[in-house]
């Protein structure tokens, strides 16, 4: 409960009417109380922020008019001289300093104050706060940065920035190597990678380097941190606010599931459809997974130089055909694209069993192509495949043909506004489920 | 005039960190030497020693705790000059003052962000009560009498305004207001 009568000593502190004994009055009461204090620093942050809010709403007649005495005029003068010369200097620096990059993708992104955030926003120095959801950036030298909420990001410029707490996973291509993520505890420097950056509420950094290397430096001042740790793909480190040493932590890289996708296209997966942030020789030739569909990225950007012949182009579900009827896409348009795999293996007591697993996978660009009968994927590896992943077995889904209505056929459906496939597929042990994506390219 | 490039970059890591830090920075001052005027000097006294001392400031250390110890020094110093001709706060009570802001910094960050929208509810004239005379220069006694009124109904008015922006942006955050005896 606040006593009226501080309330009135604050008021006239903030009026600068406060004579000198109710000043000692309203000292000694803050002094004693904490919670008139924090009424009091509540009142002058109210004040503070009002001045700041109407800072020189007024013209210059009126700043002359509203002050008569020759000191004070030459005092607010002054001070407003000062105050111009520091915002609008400082803004000016600030202000033209081009963007340096944009809002790519937003999955359900917002700000503190709960206003989304957009795709094409620009993204120029300052701070960056999500309360919820995913945000890609795609900075103007290339790199791609994704920060899942509740998280807050300082961008310096293109090639650094500060992740206060919160999670980021980033993208580096050439173009951009020796990209800076600094946090409380560390200080890491892409060397040409992808990597996956978290900061808890204690300050503690986990750096997990999917692909290629980075260099950490502790923060914290000790005989730790003279030399920079190498952190190669597959490996994981952590540092603390306590101490300057490095520590080095199993390779795990589920904190980093939700975003990780996001820097590569892929908005969500769902049900049993697993994207799967890379790491030491991982590829789909040697993935196998019982429980999901896996999804991994394969080739960004590629311009294909003859036309292509994919199995589905249409919205709705994918029946066999006749290798003459399928459809080609034409050149001239850069793809990026993924491949989507069930490889189960035989196990337990009935390795033959035979179950469903299901899922969805949305991307953040249109499909433009479906390609899964084998000898369209294998046309296709040369160009849009992992190079150098070589598959020993069959691979074919297995459509209902029409009109039957026995159990036990695969299933796959091209949603209407193209983003996104949904996949049943049966487990058959021993051999391969493959589907190639071939989504539009950014 | 020119910056260096090397300096460049530095320089402009500090503009943004300010930039943003500037009006927390501010009322954590005002608190302190409780005049308008003053707690403008001291800010702008304490920004140059921030940027002098930028060199010492670690990056992705907590930019607002270093500049607050900045401005904490600087009031420090305006406070001893100002005490030889009137009662200011003692330093014991500064430093109070200084950890709880410290402490409270988030909240009072989002009591600034939640007044934007408090102010934008005001009835026009006491809208234009409050912006003429938080204005940059204006003082409560100059914009009353530039309207024609005794500055003591505008000190009333003012303190009316504030109680009921005070009340909203309690309201805003979800706060149980705080009841006056």
């Amino acid at each position: 409960m606040i006593d009226r009568d501080l309330k009135d000593l604050i008021d006239q502190s903030l009026n600068e009417t406060i004579g000198e004994d109710d000043l000692r009055a309203l000292e000694q009461h803050l002094f004693e109380d904490p919670v008139s204090r924090l009424y009091y620093l509540k009142s002058t942050n109210l004040h503070a922020s009002l001045r700041r809010r109407f800072f020189v709403k007024q013209n210059p007649g009126n700043i002359l008019s509203c002050t008569n005495h020759f000191f004070t005029t030459r005092r607010v003068l002054l001070a407003v001289a000062a105050s111009l010369v520091l915002f609008f200097g400082m803004l000016s620096l600030w202000i033209p300093s081009p963007s340096v990059g944009e809002v790519a993708q937003v999955v359900g992104a917002y700000r503190d104050n709960g206003v989304a955030y957009e795709i094409g926003e620009a993204v120029e120095p300052g701070s960056i706060s999500i309360s919820r959801g995913l945000l890609r950036l795609d900075l103007s030298n290339g790199a791609r940065i994704t920060l899942e909420g509740p998280a807050e990001l300082e961008v310096f410029n293109e090639s650094r920035v500060v992740l206060h707490r919160g999670l980021v996973t980033a993208t580096i291509p050439e173009s951009a190597v020796g990209f800076v993520v600094d946090t409380m505890t560390a200080h890491v420097v892409d060397l040409g990678t992808s990597f996956g950056v978290s900061v808890g509420e204690d300050g503690q950094t986990e750096v997990c380097v999917f692909d290629g290397e980075v260099e950490v430096t502790a923060s914290q001042e000790g005989e730790g941190n003279l030399l920079p740790h190498l952190v190669r793909e597959g490996e994981a480190i952590r540092t603390r606010i306590d101490s300057s040493v490095i520590d080095s932590v199993s390779y795990e890289t589920s904190q980093f599931e939700n975003a990780w996708p996001v820097n590569y296209g892929v908005l969500q997966t769902t049900g049993s459809m697993r994207f799967v942030s890379p790491g030491p020789n991982f590829h789909p030739g040697n993935y196998e997974d019982n429980e999901h569909i896996v999804v991994f990225p394969e080739r960004r950007n590629i311009l294909a130089k003859e036309s292509v012949r994919v199995d589905m182009i249409d919205p709705g579900e994918y029946a066999k055909s006749h290798y003459r009827e399928k459809p080609s896409l034409s050149t001239g348009k850069a793809l990026t694209s993924y491949l989507l795999q069930l490889d189960a293996y035989p196990e337990g007591k009935n390795p033959n069993r035979r179950r469903s697993v299901r899922g969805q996978i949305t991307f953040a660009n249109p499909i433009v192509g479906v390609i899964t009968e084998g000898r369209l994927l294998k046309d296709s590896e040369v160009v849009f495949g992992i190079p150098s992943v070589d598959y020993q077995t069959a691979r074919t889904i297995e459509p209902r043909p029409e009109g039957d209505r026995r159990p036990g056929f695969d299933s796959l459906i091209l949603t209407a506004d193209r983003h996104s496939l949904i996949l049943e597929l049966r487990e058959n042990p021993g051999h391969l489920d493959q589907v190639r994506v071939l989504v539009e390219a950014d | 005039m020119p910056i260096e490039n090397s300096n460049s970059d530095r320089h402009e890591d500090f503009v943004a960190l300010y930039v943003r830090h500037e009006p927390a920075v501010f009322s954590f001052v005002l608190g302190m030497v409780g005049r308008t005027a003053d707690a403008e000097d001291v800010t702008q006294r304490a920004s140059m020693t921030m940027w002098r001392c930028f060199d010492k400031y670690k990056t992705g250390t907590n930019f607002r705790n270093w500049a607050f110890q900045i401005a904490k020094n600087e009031a420090l110093n305006h406070l001893t000059k100002a005490r030889r001709d009137r009662h200011v706060f003692g330093e014991q009570l500064i430093e109070l003052l200084a950890k709880d802001c410290s402490e409270e910094a988030e909240k009072l960050d989002a009591r600034r962000r939640a007044l934007d929208s408090c102010v934008k509810k005001l009835p026009e004239d006491e809208h234009e009560m409050v912006s003429g005379c938080y204005a940059e220069g204006a003082s409560i006694r100059s914009f009353a009498k530039q309207q024609g009124a005794s500055a003591n109904k505008f000190y009333k008015r003012l303190n009316r305004i504030r109680a009921k922006l005070h009340h909203c942006i309690e309201r805003q955050l979800g706060l149980g207001e705080q009841v006056i005896r």
